[in-house]
């Protein structure tokens, strides 16, 4: 059975809207729908271009609707943690009274049977407008628009927009095999029989773009020697944890076959690190290790395994001959 | 343009080898893994060496694959030491070969590779797709890919241009044929047309048996000048002509049961005239209808022989896979004119065309 | 039958900020194409295809941009063509762009490229999403302080580039800093962000767009007619290598020789340091410049930080780098690529305004990405090439 990985990626956009779609969600904000005259065409919602030409459109708004005839729709039966709707709904292209191009949005019909092409529809107000495309909170049946009494338009100038992403994977055969392998505390590489250098949980060569497999796979020494390093002073970004100045470092391996970059170095101050220092590997505890940070969309990583790299006391190296070497 | 082998300019560029992987629900090995089992037996077929080719280009997508810079470990595939010429786009591999095909039309390039990759199968579709859409109009409301498509069928079948059963026939022929293609990935589902047409709708007038699956895989086409092509292969598949098209984003903008942007590339590429084959990137059922219908391709036109988008969509790699199947039927399977097509965005927002041809 | 000489007749970028916060993303990439196309004296109409560049879609959200920005630049019924090749996109995207004219596929060619930091975080996007991020400053700083002791440059030379650099983004009214009362000593007391670089010898995050018009022989010598006479295009090239293995050497990358010496090559040039006028390289952190100067074979390995020393790559020195701040004084990441290569064309132009170079002739403009091993480049000139 293959190891499931899991990552979720999330990040609160904030966009900047320009004139156009400003004033748009501004009037979405006191309840009127404005579209913008490109030649005879009227386009919902409005653009900073003709879409057909790219040609700019001047500021002509035209307030549309707000009532419109559905010209296609389709049934989503069990909305996802995406859709705009908790309970069944549909999504609809609907042509707005005095527009002439259509506009998509969802339509809370109640049940599939409620909706057909041609039916006349006519917006829902969220209760408290924040200047968005769904300030609409969806068409409803009928002529007559839902939610509070319209208030004074807003000036709105930005949207939010939360993007949240999950991937699973598992993790390929090498992979597993190297997780396997670090579990049991031991950093296990693979050479290529080709050009001789070591790799890392990466199941091929990278030189030689040749596929590496279990009888290609070696254990090396887990210690060795500084080779490089920054400290890196942390911007805070949401997601962001580290608050403190924190060191990287790249750390050459016994036998000065392969680099693992992006180390800590534990047990003494980050200014005391140097090149040519000496290190061994502090594995967590057996039942803390885990293979959380390893992803097929990358190579072997000791995170998860390895807690950092301590100084090992014996004298340094000469630096010179390991300074190039960080990645 | 003439197809006797004597009269193809010296300039001209055909495709001499191409390999795809089975389109799989999950594909253990890393996009990097994938990429190198595609190039090893591509290049295989023809006895060639990554040290022989000038110039590669890749196609793949952050989104799709999950990580930021996902395709700098696939450069790794090429062997890309001592430093090679190459490109990337975040775009389906066909365009990869686009601009593969743009570059040897310089002349100082005499085998050029073109490659797609991509794991769908590590994220939700529904989730991911609507990141691609405008992100003030139409992101925040959250349309899925199975949605907007529904939208696109039922105006198609409401305006006459279709019906459910014809979708249905079209999902029914897709899976008999990818039942004799071990590459596809739906190889075994209903093909009885009533059958279909009983189960319940998806994404109403959708069913599940009008949408792709969910594929990882990855696809190569090698391509070589016309000395070199006939040097590799005795039947190369001429690259008659390749065009790209786009249309309007926002598909409430557009005629979704017409793609003037495929019509307008198969123009540019040559036109449809005596093509044989065409391998229509149409992952929905209703797509292949429209796209038929704008190419204006006869009925004596056999498409999809591979079975198609519809049975095995290893997103990025597709499109690619398609002219790899159109250029194998004049490779190995003696055709002498055939087209592929490949699509980008919400309802074939972009459309590529390669018209290939064999000499008589 | 040769290739077909490629003419850079239209340039325009975005006043670089911050924050744009008065522009949507369309918005922002067509204040730079619309700039361009009326430099080029050019109509969206007049444009065959369409070839867009930026670093990686999540540092707005927005996934493959380009079908979203497709008719924002005017590229329904057109080829519209996304390119990413990393920090170098900017670069190849013009690369790519200019294959389009020289084989003779289309005749007018826009090329655009940009980024719009501000609606996310890079730092967020260069971490994969997650916490503690090092950044590209925590992945470059390391080469840098190998390179610092191999060569044994002492440390002002990277202040020196950091206030050089900002000097010249003063006589450029698009770059996004101004900053005007720049030291040595505000550089040597600014924060130590990635040690050994300080704060200010960072590049900013930046909202911007660069974009150019690209057309065939008889429509720049048209140009050169009317009085507008064109950049021609002597050289391109892209060279890629993997970013991590044994024996790779990241200070001088192989990719980045070859990649120089196949655009010396095209252009003629068998001695860069005095046949190349002037040069744009991606400077993101101030001691790239030295580094390139010797990865593309400009100075002698090891003494490219003496001819930052001598002041020879200043404004007004003899081998002037970055006359436009270069990337230190403005970074729409996707965008910091074709800034370098509008700005080369804009020199042998002479319409580089306040911070034109004396009698450029021929430029020459660098881009590269991920782990210094994606790299675009290209020479251009005043002259159309003979052959």
């Amino acid at each position: 059975m293959s190891t499931q990985t899991s990552s979720t990626i999330q990040f609160p956009y904030k966009r900047t809207l320009g004139p156009v779609i400003s004033r748009f969600f501004s009037e979405l904000t006191a309840q009127r729908i404005v579209g913008i005259r490109s030649g005879e065409r009227v386009i919902v919602p409005p653009m900073e271009y003709d879409p057909e030409t790219g040609n700019a459109l001047e500021p002509d708004f035209v307030e549309v609707g707000p009532a419109g005839t559905v010209v296609s729709w389709t049934w989503v039966a069990e909305p996802g943690k995406h859709h705009p709707l908790d309970r069944p709904f549909a999504y609809a292209l609907i042509k707005l009274d005095g527009a002439d191009t259509n506009l998509l949005h969802a339509l809370d019909a109640g049940s599939e049977d409620a909706v057909s092409t041609g039916m006349r529809v006519a917006p829902r107000w969220r209760d408290e407008p924040v200047g968005r495309i769904d300030d609409i909170v969806a068409f409803v049946p009928g002529e007559t628009p839902e939610g509070p009494a319209a208030g004074e338009a807003q000036d709105v100038q930005t949207m939010d927009y939360f993007s949240t992403i999950t991937y699973t994977d598992v993790l390929s055969p090498t992979l597993e095999r190297y997780a396997a392998s670090m579990r049991a505390g031991v950093i296990t590489g693979q050479r290529c029989p080709q050009c001789n250098r070591v790799f890392l949980g990466r199941g091929y060569c990278s030189v030689d773009a040749i596929t590496l497999g279990e009888e290609h796979e070696e254990t090396l020494p887990d210690y060795g020697v500084v080779s490089n390093y920054t400290i890196v002073t942390p911007t805070p970004y949401p997601g962001q944890k580290e608050t403190e100045p924190f060191a990287r470092a790249s750390v050459v391996l016994h036998g000065d076959e392969m680099v693992i970059a992006q180390q800590q170095i534990i047990g003494i101050p980050v200014s005391e690190i140097r090149v040519g220092m000496r290190v061994k590997a502090q594995w967590f505890a057996d039942d803390a290790r885990n293979a959380a940070e390893i992803t097929s969309k990358g190579w072997g990583t000791v995170a998860g395994f390895i807690e950092g790299w301590l100084p090992t006391g014996e004298p340094d190296e000469p630096a010179e001959q390991y300074m190039n070497r960080v990645f | 343009m003439s197809n006797e082998s004597n009269d193809r300019a010296d300039t001209a560029i055909a495709i001499v080898s191409t390999a795809y992987l089975p389109a799989v629900r999950r594909n253990d090995v890393t996009e990097t893994e994938m990429l190198i089992a595609v190039v090893d037996e591509a290049l295989g077929k023809v006895g060639l060496k990554r040290s022989d080719i000038g110039f590669s280009c890749q196609g793949s997508c952050d989104y799709v694959s999950g990580g930021t810079f996902s395709f700098v470990p696939n450069l790794d595939a090429m062997g890309a030491w001592p430093p090679i010429h190459e490109s990337h786009v975040e775009m389906d591999g066909a365009w990869a070969m686009y601009e593969a095909w743009v570059r040897m039309q310089h002349g100082d390039v005499e085998i050029a590779v073109a490659l797609g990759s991509g794991k769908s199968s590590t994220g939700d579709p529904a989730e991911i797709y609507l990141n691609e859409l405008d992100p003030y109009y139409l992101a925040p409301l959250g349309p899925d890919p199975v949605s907007l498509a529904a939208l696109q069928a039922r105006q198609l079948i409401e305006s006459g241009k279709s019906t459910e059963r014809e979708l249905a026939e079209i999902a029914a022929r897709s899976r008999r044929d990818a039942a004799n293609n071990p590459k596809q990935q739906v190889r075994s589902a209903e093909t009885d047309v009533d059958k279909l047409l009983a189960e319940p709708y998806l994404r109403n007038p959708l069913r599940k048996s009008d949408l792709p699956p969910i594929s990882d895989g990855a696809s190569c086409v090698v391509m070589a000048t016309a000395r070199k092509a006939r040097e590799l292969v005795s039947r190369p598949a001429w690259i008659a002509g390749i065009d790209h098209r786009s249309e309007v984003h926002n598909p409430a903008l557009r005629d979704l049961t017409d793609s003037p942007s495929t019509r307008l590339a198969a123009e540019k590429a040559g036109g449809v005239e005596g093509v044989e084959v065409a391998e229509l990137m149409a992952p929905f059922t209703a797509q292949e209808v429209v796209l038929r219908q704008a190419l204006g391709l006869g009925d004596d036109v056999v498409v999809n022989p591979s079975g198609g988008a519809l049975t095995g969509n290893p997103l990025m790699a597709t499109g690619l896979v398609r002219i790899a199947e159109a250029a194998e039927q004049i490779l190995s399977g003696g055709r002498n004119r055939t087209l592929a097509h490949a699509t980008s965005g919400p309802l074939l927002q972009q459309n590529l065309v390669c018209i290939l041809e064999g000499d008589n | 039958m040769g290739h077909e000489p490629v003419a850079v007749v239209g340039i325009g970028q975005t006043k670089h900020k911050k924050r744009r916060d008065d522009l949507s993303i369309a918005g922002l990439v067509r204040e730079a194409a619309q700039r361009a196309l009326d430099d080029a004296q050019m109509t969206w109409s007049d444009i065959d295809a369409v070839v867009i560049g930026k670093a990686p879609d999540i540092f707005e959200g927005v996934m493959k941009p380009e079908l979203y920005l497709a008719d924002a630049l005017g590229g329904a019924g057109k080829p519209v063509f996304r390119v990413h090749t990393a920090g170098s996109v900017g670069g190849s995207t013009a690369i790519v762009a200019s294959h389009l004219v020289s084989s003779r596929v289309h005749k007018r060619v826009l090329a655009v490229a940009w980024e719009k930091q501000s609606e996310g975080n890079a730092q967020f996007g260069l971490g994969g999403g997650k916490s503690g991020s090092i950044g590209a400053g925590g992945a470059f700083a390391p080469w840098i302080r190998a390179y610092i002791r191999k060569s044994g440059a002492p440390e002002h030379i990277g202040w020196q580039v950091a206030v050089k650099d900002r000097q010249n983004a003063l006589r450029n009214p698009y770059a996004h800093l101004h900053l005007k009362d720049i030291s040595i000593e505000k550089v040597r007391e600014s924060p130590m962000m990635w040690d050994p670089l300080h704060f200010l010898e960072s590049c900013p995050s930046s909202d911007g767009a660069g974009a150019i018009v690209l057309t065939d022989k008889a429509g720049g010598l048209a140009a050169a007619a009317d009085g507008r006479p064109p950049a021609w295009v002597l050289g391109t090239s892209m060279r890629s290598e993997p970013s991590s293995f044994n024996g790779r050497d990241p200070i001088r990358p192989q990719a980045g020789v070859d990649c120089a010496w196949d655009v010396y090559k095209q252009a003629g040039i068998t001695d860069p340091r005095n046949q190349i006028d002037v040069a744009e390289l991606y400077v993101p952190f101030s001691w790239y410049e030295p580094m390139w100067l010797e990865g593309h074979d400009i100075a002698p390995v090891g003494e490219g930080w003496k001819m930052v020393d001598r002041g020879e790559t200043a404004f007004g020195g003899s081998f002037p780098v970055n006359p436009s701040g270069g990337v230190l004084s403005s970074n729409p990441i996707g965008a910091s690529g074709m800034l370098r290569f509008l700005e080369a064309a804009l020199q042998v132009r002479g319409a580089a305004g306040e911070h034109q170079v004396d009698g450029a002739r021929v430029a020459l403009a660098q881009a590269y990405g991920a782990a210094a091993q994606y790299f675009a480049m290209w020479a251009v000139g005043s002259e159309l090439p003979s052959s």
